[in-house]
């Protein structure tokens, strides 16, 4: 009986000192929010920008959509609303797209749908009585098992383009960019959303007039 | 895990033939706790366990040589920082994660105690290679590398022998790890850690 107990034990021990996975809730809850700028651009030089009111872009590898707007989902207006709130702040002046805005402002999702496939084998040894070469030791590889799973992943960029300096081929500069994410796994996606674009611009001090 | 299965059964096959003579095997749960680099990880863990097989040398069972394995999991929860670079700056909070395993071949010395056949308090060396992956979680990404290095192994401890004529016995010891495993990308000098263990034990005289 010891014995058992102490077999069950072992065994017990094995299984809690396996790799703990890491807390995917608390990891999930906010976005990764990573900026980038062109750091030669004097974003106070900057006075007026354009911007739409209720679509954003969407890019996937598993749909044709272009677009999100609104009406297929309650999600490009509040997001959209939240970059204006910080460029405004910021000192900036929203003026419409035919006023020769200084700034343009791109929204969009990117989706990255993945399919991955896995093929492994099982290992049958046949025993010496088949006769055909396949004694003890020898080995065959038998029906394939296949794994098939998938990733969704997305971020939603936004980014500062300079319109006052188009070049002649036009060619048009970015000079803010920022990477939020993963909005497929997000807890609260339209609060998250907000507050990423928030740290966005918080971690963006250089941005202003 | 598999990497662990595959030595667990790598050290079985090398304890089988050791258990025909005056050895004894063990298997037990071991504590860890980070020395250095505490910036990445300062809590210990017991998510760990160490297994092995020693053979006695001599009649008096004064020395004994053998092979260990250990594996432990080292994580901790890092709270939302901002990390600014050249071109930007990076937001998010995120895990640490240290994988460790590490097989070494030790050899013990025995204090002689009592009638020397319930208590065996020892010291020891061992010394082998090591093997760290270290990973960064941030929401669902990762990122990971892995590196090996030459792990330093100082140990004392005691083995208890339940019964004059029983085969399993009880074990605990203290042992502290120095291995060369770094990480540049980590910024990750010189891994070493202090571990307690405590565990069961078969011998077979």
């Amino acid at each position: 009986m010891k014995k058992y107990l102490v077999i069950i034990a072992c065994v017990a021990l094995v299984t809690w000192s396996c790799k703990p996975e890491d807390d995917a809730q608390r990891l999930l809850d906010q976005f990764v929010v990573s900026t980038t700028y062109d750091n030669t651009a004097h974003f106070s030089g900057y006075a007026t920008y354009s911007m739409s009111t209720d679509t954003i872009g969407f890019i996937s590898n598993k749909s044709n959509d272009t677009i999100k707007t609104q009406r297929d989902i309650d999600y490009p207006r509040p997001v959209l609303q939240k970059v204006e709130q910080n460029l405004n702040e910021k000192g900036y002046t929203r003026v419409a797209k035919n006023q020769n805005p200084d700034l343009r402002i791109n929204v969009y999702v990117i989706n990255d749908f993945n399919i991955y496939q896995s093929v492994s084998y099982n290992n049958y040894y046949y025993p010496s009585y088949y006769g055909y070469g396949y004694g003890y030791g020898g080995g065959y590889y038998g029906y394939p098992n296949v794994s098939t799973y998938s990733t969704n992943t997305g971020s939603l960029v936004v980014e500062i383009l300079d319109l006052r300096n188009i070049t002649p081929d036009n060619k048009v500069k970015v000079l803010w960019s920022a990477y939020m994410g993963d909005v497929y796994s997000s807890i609260n996606l339209v609060q998250q959303s907000q507050d990423a674009i928030d740290q966005a611009f918080i971690q963006s001090p250089y941005i202003g007039k | 895990m598999r990497t662990i299965k595959f030595i667990l059964i790598l050290v079985a096959f090398a304890a089988a033939p050791a258990l025909a003579q005056e050895s004894y095997l063990y298997f037990s749960w071991d504590y860890t706790q980070p020395l250095t680099n505490k910036s990445w990880i300062s809590g210990g863990t017991a998510r760990g366990a160490k297994a092995g097989v020693r053979k006695f040398i001599g009649q008096e069972r004064r020395f004994s040589a053998g092979v260990d394995f250990n594996w432990n999991y080292l994580q901790e929860y890092k709270p939302t920082e901002t990390v600014q670079t050249s071109t930007g700056a990076f937001t998010t909070d995120y895990f640490n994660n240290i994988a460790s395993i590490a097989l070494v071949a030790s050899g013990q010395y025995y204090f002689p105690l009592g009638n020397k056949e319930h208590f065996f308090p020892y010291a020891g060396l061992g010394m082998g290679a090591n093997r760290n992956r270290y990973s960064q979680s941030y929401n669902i990404y990762q990122d990971s590398e892995t590196k090996y290095g030459f792990l330093v192994r100082p140990e004392a401890g005691i083995l208890v022998r339940l019964g004059g004529r029983r085969r399993w016995g009880a074990m605990a010891a203290v042992h502290y790890d120095y291995s060369t495993n770094k990480n540049a990308t980590y910024d990750y000098n010189s891994y070493s850690a202090v571990g307690f263990q405590l565990g069961v034990m078969i011998w077979q005289w």
